[in-house]
């Protein structure tokens, strides 16, 4: 931290230097004493003391009177005097809470492994406590959030607010998600699939700024795509759309958890990867085949290029029906970059029928793994700052009709932040 | 192309192989009196994974620790550790030879700060501590870990338990370790501290530590484990691969509705754990 910081000359860089400092201490920790911070930073108590009183004034950051080992202490946060929201990220194996002012500036962020097929019943339980911790550890409580985003691994029924299909996450099966997060935190919450997040988290915050068809797709143990269209997430009339995953690319393939066979998922899908390498006693998790691959095992990227190329292949047929201007990619299995991008740009490029002059530009998202947490954080923003009978009207199943007063009072300076 | 393990093994034979087990034990049975704690258990770790030891109380999990701890001598079997067969009289040699275990009471000073628990025995300088360089030594292997400890020079008394845990394991780090045994660590923490603590064994293992984790906690074992190891009564009763172990067979074996026979490479377990 101190390398690339250190400035040379003037007293107004070295200040400037300090306040990224302090800045960044906050954000990790969420809320310190002024003292801690002295501590941490390796500043004086002198200097903090200033530096936290002038960006106090500034508005970037909040102290509040506490007490620290029986002495009185001064507890500093960042400020988040607009309201907060949070996004709630299940992946199949991880769980990662973001929580944000409605500027999209994250004051707390968590993330924790889970075990594979988790039960929604706890995994729920283990979001409040977590929220309930982080809340309190940037001085705000449960009442402060305005919205809470859930982006979840599995197509989501909008209408019945229920995992679309069973079986596929078989621990959330029959679960209402919204109204049983709703009933325990007692905050408005709004679910989406974790593909239709992430795409929105990238269109807002990520490489798919600026762009209005632009196709996300999510390459991990599942395979997933949000589409954005007309600057829009698009869900389909349900909210199954985008289910890339399960385009069959080989009529005899695998059998997918779907119950059809050669389903892209199934195929190239995070453990059918793990599957074809694993030949020891030990155990083997995604992470370790991109790792393996980057540091040039070949069977590992042998792998991931023809993951590559099958899930191209359901890319380009994709890429036909809808002519996206970007395609991004996301997931974990992003992270090998190149080695995934490459096979995949060629057979996108090779069957577009307009021509490769016409093929979509395929990235690597920018959020990484927080895309989808991101997302959900904006799902929520995006939800607080429409008028309640609107946000009934639009979302049927979702319960949105939780209008508190304090929603209110917070939704015109909360659209005034979101427009600039 | 699959192996179990043995003689034979492709990757078994040379003791600095990567991919080779950094620790064997192969018919390990210890008793205590008339109590037959442990009876002919085989066991391999291997770099960079997370091998979970779970089974009922008395199952033989903490003994089979103790045994790598240096904390019991076996009554029979070998340990080969990176390919050459060592006995581990105590504790000491257990840690010279690259095993740290972090016990259950984590063993901190509650009237030390941090720094001079982590460097406790080992301290830097010579009559004079030199309390710079043990600081600044902490300060990296805690941001190594992205331990959320606001200050080194608190006292242990004043952490908080998910803090104490990770204090408890960066000690155990110092010296670089092939091998880290932690003993039910998430017992009794919260569940921001669970969290922290589970994150702390992703990141031990992607550093290539071998982690041996005992644990009650199913939903902890299953969210971090690559292999899960079933004890009961002494015996092995299950072995477990990670994207075909489920929470049924698991809690089955324990509790010995599942009765898998002893000696059963892994690769076949593996597969039959996908019925």
């Amino acid at each position: 931290m101190e390398a690339h910081r250190r400035t040379p000359g003037s007293q107004t860089s070295l200040r400037e230097a300090n306040r990224g400092r302090i800045v960044d201490a906050v954000r990790k920790y969420g809320g310190l004493s002024q003292i801690e911070l002295a501590g941490l930073t390796g500043l004086s108590p002198a200097t903090v003391s200033n530096i936290v009183k002038e960006l106090a004034g500034a508005g970037v950051l909040n102290t509040t009177p506490g007490t620290r080992s029986g002495r009185r202490a001064q507890n500093v946060t960042l400020a988040h005097g607009l309201g907060l929201v949070a996004g709630v990220h299940f992946s199949t194996r991880h769980l990662r809470i973001a929580v944000s002012d409605v500027a999209y500036t994250v004051v707390a962020e968590t993330h924790m492994p889970l075990a594979k097929d988790h039960r929604a019943d706890n995994e729920l339980d283990r979001v409040t406590m977590l929220l309930d911790d982080m809340l309190e550890s940037v001085g705000a409580a449960m009442i402060d959030l305005l919205a809470v985003g859930v982006a979840i691994p599995a197509a989501f029924d909008q209408r019945t607010g229920m995992i679309a299909r069973r079986g596929v996450l078989r621990g959330w099966d029959g679960v209402e998600v919204a109204d049983v997060i709703q009933r325990r935190l007692k905050r408005p919450v709004f679910v989406d699939t974790d593909a239709n997040a992430s795409a929105l988290g990238e269109l807002r915050l990520g490489a798919a700024r600026g762009k209005d068809d632009v196709v996300f797709v999510d390459v991990g143990d599942r395979i997933g795509a949000g589409l954005v269209l007309n600057g829009r997430v698009y869900s389909g009339h349900g909210g199954m759309a985008g289910e890339l995953g399960h385009t069959v690319i080989q009529e005899d393939g695998p059998l997918c958890e779907c119950g059809n066979r050669g389903c892209v998922q199934a195929i190239a899908g995070g453990e059918a990867l793990i599957q074809r390498l694993q030949s020891s006693g030990r155990g083997a998790k995604l992470q370790d085949v991109i790792v393996r691959a980057m540091t040039g095992e070949s069977d590992s990227v042998r792998a991931i290029a023809d993951a590559g190329t099958a899930i191209g292949i359901a890319t380009a047929n994709l890429c036909n029906l809808l002519d996206p201007e970007r395609i991004v990619v996301g997931g974990e299995l992003a992270r090998s970059g190149e080695l995934l991008l490459g096979p995949m740009r060629r057979e996108v490029e090779r069957a577009i029928v307009a021509g490769t002059r016409f093929a979509p530009e395929i990235v690597q998202g920018q959020l990484g793994v927080n895309a989808s947490a991101m997302g959900a954080v904006a799902l929520a923003v995006d939800r607080i700052s429409i008028q309640p009978e609107d946000a009934t009207a639009a979302e049927p199943g979702v319960s949105a009709g939780v209008a508190s007063s304090v929603l209110a009072a917070e939704r015109s300076t909360a659209r005034e932040v979101a427009a600039e | 192309m699959s192996y179990s393990f043995g003689e034979g093994a492709p990757y078994n034979s040379a003791g600095g192989d990567p991919r080779g087990p950094v620790v064997s034990m192969r018919g390990i049975s210890k008793s205590f009196g008339h109590v037959q704690a442990l009876r002919n258990v085989d066991l391999d770790l291997y770099p960079g994974e997370v091998v979970a030891l779970v089974g009922d109380n008395g199952a033989g999990k903490s003994t089979l620790v103790k045994i790598l701890a240096g904390v019991h001598p076996q009554d029979a079997g070998t340990v080969t550790f990176e390919g050459r067969q060592v006995s581990i009289p105590s504790p000491a040699a257990s840690r010279e030879l690259g095993i740290a275990t972090v016990f259950q009471d984590l063993a901190l000073c509650d009237n030390l700060d941090v720094v001079a628990n982590l460097f406790l025995g080992r301290e830097v300088g010579g009559a004079v501590l030199d309390e710079e360089t043990m600081e600044r030594r902490s300060w990296e292997l805690l941001r190594q870990l992205s331990a959320r400890i606001p200050s080194v020079r608190m006292r242990a008394a004043t952490l908080s338990g998910g803090q104490r845990q990770t204090v408890a394991i960066a000690r155990s780090l110092i010296g670089d370790p092939r091998v880290v045994i932690l003993d039910e660590p998430t017992a009794a923490l919260g569940i921001a501290q669970t969290a922290e603590v589970l994150n702390l064994i992703e990141l031990l293992r992607e550093r290539g530590h071998c982690v041996v984790l005992i644990s009650h906690n199913m939903a902890d074992v299953q969210a971090v484990a690559d292999r899960v190891i079933v004890l009961r009564l002494g015996r092995v009763n299950g072995r477990f691969r990670a994207p075909a172990m489920s929470y049924e067979d698991i809690i089955a074996s324990i509790t010995g509705v599942l009765n898998l026979e002893e000696g059963t490479p892994e690769d076949d377990i593996g597969e039959r754990g996908s019925l």
